[in-house]
């Protein structure tokens, strides 16, 4: 039963497969002054990953650039994971700038609780929405998506996995499989491209980023997955968009810092 | 070995008990630590090892009293309600003799509380949170490097003095993420554990591992015999951190979380022109009273900082025994005091 259940997804996952195939091939990316305008074909965002691998600070900074653009942005923390360091706790700062944060009301904010608020459902099916899904870490977090599988399933979305090469499970090619194939399984939904985030917190250097990032190359090429963009700490990223010229670099700017700095 | 990687506080807890030798792990989940327990799942058994998630603190605990009699590195994790359940089971781990590390990463108490960073367990650390006269080591890293640093410490310390060690943490150091890396450890002599209940193996007598004293001179005898080796650990285990002490005008005495906060708020304060030190208890017990006395006859006052209403300050006057006045600073309840609300003590002080 469960074998015929996974593979019946995998029989599914290729047929959707050749659809998203249709938006790699679309340039979705130009260069632009200081660095490079991502571009993203659907209105639904998806940032998965291992825990601790950066998606808040993605989804974060995603949030603000696509804001900044004009679209209107609601940005869902869908994080049933971590206790600490979450989207939510940007609410305020993020919805002076017009973006919507979606997440847990009230004091359910800061529990640790699985609570998945029904605005959710809301921002997914209102389609003046580009959404981003700050999804929990892991495939224990990736559980949160299957809730909204029976949508995501009949519309168009992009699903991302960030990864960090400096991350203790994603520092080779067979822990990052591992963890990409149980989020897949566990959201039963496809990864369409990886984020590479190589960085070692507030030591990283630029020697850091080309060696992570190595790393995540491999793991992309090996499963034939394309790499999104490379996301660079703000202060680094000049010295690395000067190295790379065939990858969108995407600098990001850090928010969940802790109280001493 | 020397390669750095990026790791929550909580996964470096585990990955550092595994470095020390650390093959069984006993535990209940409990937010902010999970992460421990997590890590423990995916890793103990690809080296062999034993995780198990208990039916609740109570059992993880007596699951550790267990493994550590039979002579096993063992470890237990958990957060403020967990371990007031886990109580019983330490003072009876401490009755027996028995090696053992247990992590608290401290939230917002008294009772349920809420799940952000506080330092409200440093009485219960300290002061035998469960029942007897025993004493606990409880180290307190205030870096994750630390915490991967103090956990090779805490198990030595545990199988040297024959006695649980905690690793008193709290919930910012154990979610947050900084690089670190495993250095190798210089192997120290440790004495055999010939009181394991491994078998007999031809000896005369078996091993029995117990806390039970119903001769009242019998029990008196184990606790000076215990309280011998708590005399020991006070004169040789004391570890502290004094930084910018030598012209200090106010000396700040924080540990973990606050004390990496004091550090901002020092370099804000020198720039308004006030010079000000941290001394940084890493062993909360043995407390380093000494090198809090001898500030005392240099700086003008004393404020103690914690993520709580006022408990490690009464170990700080205690040590300063009244040549100073003593200070003190606390938020509480998962509320993280600011480098600015340090600063404005120090004014208020200096006047």
């Amino acid at each position: 039963m469960q074998n015929l259940f996974v593979s019946s997804i995998k029989l599914y996952a290729l047929g959707f497969y050749n659809f998203k195939f249709y938006i790699f091939n679309f340039p979705f990316c130009r260069r632009q002054e200081g660095g490079v305008t991502v571009e993203f074909k659907s209105r639904i965002i998806i940032i998965t990953g291992n825990f601790g691998s950066g998606k808040t600070e993605i989804a974060i900074n995603l949030a603000r650039k696509l804001n900044e653009e004009g679209k209107k942005i609601a940005l869902v923390d869908l994080d049933i994971v971590n206790p600490y360091f979450r989207s939510r706790e940007m609410k305020e700062e993020l919805e002076k700038e017009g973006i919507r944060v979606v997440a847990p009301r009230g004091a359910l904010a800061q529990a640790d609780l699985p609570a998945i608020s029904p605005e959710i459902m809301g921002v997914l099916e209102d389609a003046s929405y580009h959404v981003i899904m700050d999804v929990g870490g892991d495939d224990l977090g990736a559980v949160a998506l299957g809730r909204f599988h029976g949508y995501l399933s009949t519309h168009s979305y992009e699903m991302y996995m960030v990864v960090n090469a400096f991350r203790p499970f994603t520092r080779d090619e067979g822990g990052f499989v591992e963890m990409m194939q149980g989020i897949e399984q566990s959201s039963r939904l496809n990864i369409d491209a990886l984020i590479s985030n190589p960085n070692l917190g507030a030591e990283t250097q630029k020697d850091h980023i080309i060696q992570g990032h190595q790393k995540v190359l491999t793991m992309a090429q090996q499963n034939h997955l394309d790499i999104k963009f490379l996301a660079v700490e703000e202060g680094l990223s000049q010295e690395i968009i000067e190295l790379y010229k065939d990858i969108p670099i995407f600098p990001i700017k850090l928010y969940m810092l802790p109280p001493w700095c | 070995m020397g390669e750095k990687i990026l790791m929550k506080g909580a996964e470096a807890l585990g990955e550092a008990a595994i470095k020390a030798g650390c093959r069984f792990f006993f535990g209940y989940p409990i937010t902010p630590q999970n992460e421990v327990p997590e890590y423990m799942s995916k890793r103990l058994p690809k080296e062999g090892g034993v995780f198990l998630q208990a039916e609740s603190e109570v059992a993880a605990i007596n699951m550790v009293y267990g493994a550590a009699g039979a002579g096993a590195r063992v470890m237990t994790s958990s957060s403020s309600p967990g371990i007031s359940l886990k109580m019983e089971g330490i003072s009876y781990i401490a009755g027996a003799k028995l090696p053992c590390v247990i992590v608290n990463i401290v939230r917002g108490g008294p009772g349920l509380g809420g799940i952000q960073p506080a330092q409200s367990d440093y009485f219960q650390a300290t002061k035998g949170g469960g029942h007897g006269d025993y004493r606990m080591i409880v180290l307190a890293p205030s870096s994750v490097q630390e915490m991967v640093d103090l956990m090779g410490d805490a198990f030595d310390l545990a199988d040297l003095y024959r006695m649980p060690t905690m690793i008193l943490g709290d919930g910012m150091l154990g979610q947050m993420m900084e690089p670190v890396e495993f250095k190798e450890r210089k192997p120290i002599a440790l004495p055999p554990k010939d009181w394991a209940t491994t078998g007999k193996k031809g000896r005369g007598k078996q091993n029995i591992i117990n806390s039970l004293f119903l001769i009242a001179e019998e029990c008196e005898e184990h606790n000076f015999e215990l309280k011998k080796r708590y005399n020991e650990i006070e004169k040789n285990e004391v570890k502290f951190e004094s930084y910018n002490m030598e012209d200090a005008d106010v000396a700040i005495i924080a540990y973990g979380t606050t004390a990496r906060i004091v550090k901002t708020a020092i370099k804000r304060a020198e720039s308004k022109g006030m010079k000000v030190g941290l001394i940084r208890p890493i062993t909360l017990w043995p407390f380093p009273e000494k090198v809090i006395a001898a500030a005392a006859e240099k700086v003008k006052a004393f404020l103690t900082v914690e993520m709580s209403t006022g408990q490690m300050v009464e170990d700080v006057r205690l040590a300063v025994n009244g040549q100073k006045p003593v200070y003190f600073y606390g938020r509480t309840g998962g509320m993280v005091p600011s480098p600015e609300e340090m600063v404005a003590e120090v004014e208020k002080i200096l006047g």
